[in-house]
């Protein structure tokens, strides 16, 4: 090099003046962000590729492609010998939909109780609910299992389904206890001039305002659900009842023989409703993560 | 500490009133609860009208599930009035769940075990001696061996899971890498330092890439199997280990060197393979020998024709020593629960799993070579049987035929000694502790929480 434009110039590694074009910045950007992604998304797309292949070649190594594209995998998995995804689908729905609905209810009831309300033992119960997040869920699965079984719940969706409509959830309540905390109280004033009592600002007032926690607790109470495997194992004995978690893991014998194509065939497509739940609350979703400080 | 238990199975109306989903769900799912009552004898006899609900449980996959089920509805068609509550998962997680239901007194009537984990139960009381069943001619034991019956025995001596099916430990080798290498199979009745030997020589004419033996010392079975074939004692009556450090110290040594000679893969690639027998280094082609489930021949054969197309794999006994076979049985069976409140039906169950022909037929050995002799002979007569299947069951005939060792696991075994071996070995093979340092280790570990 024999030309240099700035005599007088240090050793510089970085220009001096930021690049002006937009475009050259926006593709360095991009292909950056792109590479990033794909290293992170690599595990998931080895899997969906290799859902692709035929059992005997899925672990042969990291590549992606191979000429024998498959799609037995897919077929023989929904309706393996007496595995039947339909069925499963249909029962994870059935399980998520219910808990959905039962922790949005309960935990946004009891969240505007701590927020608006005061009653005595407010700070003391509030106290005992927040304590409740620090007993580590696996200290009460064996009472869990006692009552449940005295009750006559096993084989049933009962011990899935009716805990999240008692508010049990504590992280979710306290996640709107806080948002509700930070909605002006002035609203509630203004409401209660005009003759709303408590379920009135419940209901037209402080849930409108409070769609962005909505939409978050919603969101991770249907991947948690979608996700359970230790409940539906301990409390789903008959297959009809299976979720899908417990039809992937019988793709798996450890002392037997195991179906590993037809496993990564359904694991792709439950991972499908999780997707597609994002992709249509994603716009509440990063509003409560931006609002309510959740990561 | 056998408390008499008795629970009632009142339904708590008042929490299953308070929620109205409750009933809605109830009724698409028809309830059902495992309560039970405790046995009023220490010992029953398992007679009794077979009749009535009993749960049972197993581990294994699909294929697994649908031949149990099929044995199930044999058994429930020939005893009207039978149901079964039936509960499966994969060999982890079943235990995970046998874990829950056993804390909470509500083991399933019956529960399918091995040796390995039966004393973590025994010691906790939750299972039924079935001594008394067998004496009562409830259970049947005349067609299955001595020692192989004997593996169902708890550290006290009774009877605790009748063994249906027995896998053994064999050693797998890619006959194709063999032949190559020029060295074949060991001869009948090798020991131990031929078997060094043959990996040394293999090694030596091994394309790039491949070894002649997965890293074996940190194998709880090859230890096992050697301890076996030179007359130790795994572990002695209090559930402590039975052999000594230089046992172990001797043990390690000898695969150590084989390691450094290269004849073994390396401590990393060995941290890196995956913990199914079917998709094991050896599965794979790349290591020419490693020790197998004697049951896995058929899935990790079929795992080899499609990562190395045309290598064929077998499988021969472990190497023997001055005490004999180092083949040990791992033998899973039925136990029945102590909250059982059916055990006719149960016992008839275990009985009719392990002994009926039919039964035994339909099951194929799935589980390990079916322990009833009859079962076993009729299986081996069938034309339909595939190869593997047929040398992995024959391969059981000329280990029972040596009269192998018998080993009973004390309690904690599973949770404490495997780890703790592999563990320990790894130490070593990454270059972090010396041979002794890692053997105090293991002994450290594995004597403080064994047998308890």
């Amino acid at each position: 090099m024999t030309t240099t434009t700035l005599p007088k110039a240090p050793l510089q590694i970085y220009p001096r003046r930021k690049t002006t074009n937009p475009v050259l910045a926006a593709v360095i950007r991009h292909a950056l962000i792109i590479c990033a992604l794909v290293i992170m998304l690599y595990p998931v797309i080895w899997m969906v590729s290799a859902s692709f292949r035929p059992e005997n070649e899925i672990f042969n190594g990291l590549g992606l492609f191979s000429p024998n594209f498959t799609l037995d995998n897919y077929v023989n998995g929904w309706t393996s010998g007496s595995l039947n995804f339909s069925r499963y689908f249909l029962n994870s729905f059935l399980v998520t939909v219910l808990s959905i609905a039962g922790n949005l209810l309960a935990c946004s009831v009891t969240a505007y109780a701590f927020a608006r309300l005061s009653f005595p033992g407010k700070k003391f119960l509030f106290a005992l609910l927040l304590g409740t997040m620090l007993l580590p869920s696996q200290v009460t699965l064996v009472p869990q299992y006692i009552l449940f079984n005295k009750l006559e719940w096993i084989n049933t969706y009962l011990p899935l389904v009716v805990p999240h409509w008692f508010g049990v959830d504590a992280f979710f309540i306290f996640l709107m206890v806080q948002f509700i905390r930070s909605l002006p109280r002035e609203l509630d004033e203004s409401a209660r001039l005009d003759g709303c009592g408590h379920f009135r600002i419940f209901s037209r007032i402080i849930m409108p305002l409070a769609m962005p926690a909505i939409g978050t607790t919603a969101m991770f109470t249907f991947i948690n659900t979608w996700n359970d495997f230790l409940g539906p194992l301990l409390y789903l004995n008959r297959t009809d009842l299976w979720t899908v978690p417990l039809g992937l893991n019988s793709f798996l014998d450890a002392t037997g023989e195991s179906s590993y194509g037809a496993l990564f065939a359904m694991s792709v497509l439950s991972l499908a409703p999780i997707v597609g739940f994002f992709i249509v609350s994603q716009r509440l979703l990063l509003e409560g993560v931006a609002t309510t400080g959740l990561k | 500490m056998r408390k008499a238990q008795h629970v009632k199975s009142t339904r708590f109306t008042l929490l299953a009133g308070a929620a109205a989903t409750a009933i809605l769900l109830a009724g698409c799912g028809g309830g059902t609860s495992v309560t039970a009552n405790q046995a009023g004898t220490s010992a029953p006899d398992g007679k009794g009208d077979v009749k009535g609900d009993i749960q049972v449980s197993w581990w294994g996959g699909d294929s697994r599930n649908q031949k149990t089920n099929a044995v199930i509805d044999m058994f429930t068609g020939k005893n009207a009035g039978v149901t079964v509550d039936r509960q499966s998962a994969d060999f982890a997680k079943y235990f995970d769940k046998l874990n829950v239901q056993a804390a909470s007194k509500n083991l399933p009537c019956v529960v399918q075990l091995q040796g390995r984990q039966i004393n973590d139960y025994t010691k906790r009381n939750v299972l039924l001696p079935l001594d008394g069943m067998v004496d009562s001619g409830a259970i049947d034991i005349s067609d299955i061996p001595k020692a192989v019956v004997d593996a169902g025995r708890g550290t006290d001596g009774k009877l605790y899971f009748l063994p249906y099916g027995a896998a053994y430990d064999a050693v797998g080798v890619n006959t194709t890498l063999a032949d190559q290498a020029g060295v074949g199979l060991p001869a009948d009745g090798y020991n131990w330092s031929d078997f060094t030997q043959y990996l040394t020589t293999a090694q030596a004419k091994l394309p790039e890439g491949v070894t002649a033996a997965n890293i074996g010392g940190g194998r709880p079975n090859y230890f096992i199997g050697w301890t076996q074939a030179n007359g130790k004692t795994l572990f002695d009556k209090d559930g402590k280990l039975g052999f000594s450090k230089d046992d172990l110290k001797q043990y390690w040594a000898m695969w150590d060197d084989l390691r450094q000679k290269g004849v073994t893969i390396s401590a990393q690639k060995s941290a890196e393979e995956p913990t199914a027998p079917d998709q094991s280094y050896l599965a794979h082609g790349e290591s020419m020998t490693d020790t197998l489930p004697g049951n896995a021949l058929t899935p990790a054969t079929k795992t080899l024709t499609g990562a190395k197309p045309g290598q064929e794999m077998t499988t021969i006994p472990f190497p023997s020593g001055p005490k004999g076979s180092g083949n040990a049985l791992y033998p899973s069976g039925f136990a029945i629960s102590a909250n059982c409140n059916n055990i006719p039906t149960a016992a008839a169950f275990v009985n009719f799993f392990t002994n009926d022909l039919e039964a035994g037929k339909s099951f194929a050995s799935d589980n390990g070579a079916a322990t009833n002799t009859k079962v076993l002979d009729a299986q081996l007569a069938d034309p339909a049987l595939s190869a593997t299947k047929k040398h992995e069951l024959e391969l059981y005939k000329q280990i029972i035929a040596k009269n192998p060792p018998t080993i009973v696991f004390p309690a904690g075994y599973q949770s404490v000694f495997e780890d703790s071996f592999k563990r320990a070995y790894q130490e070593v093979s990454y270059g972090r502790m010396s041979i002794d340092q890692a053997v105090d280790k293991f002994f450290t570990e594995a004597n403080a929480k064994l047998g308890q």
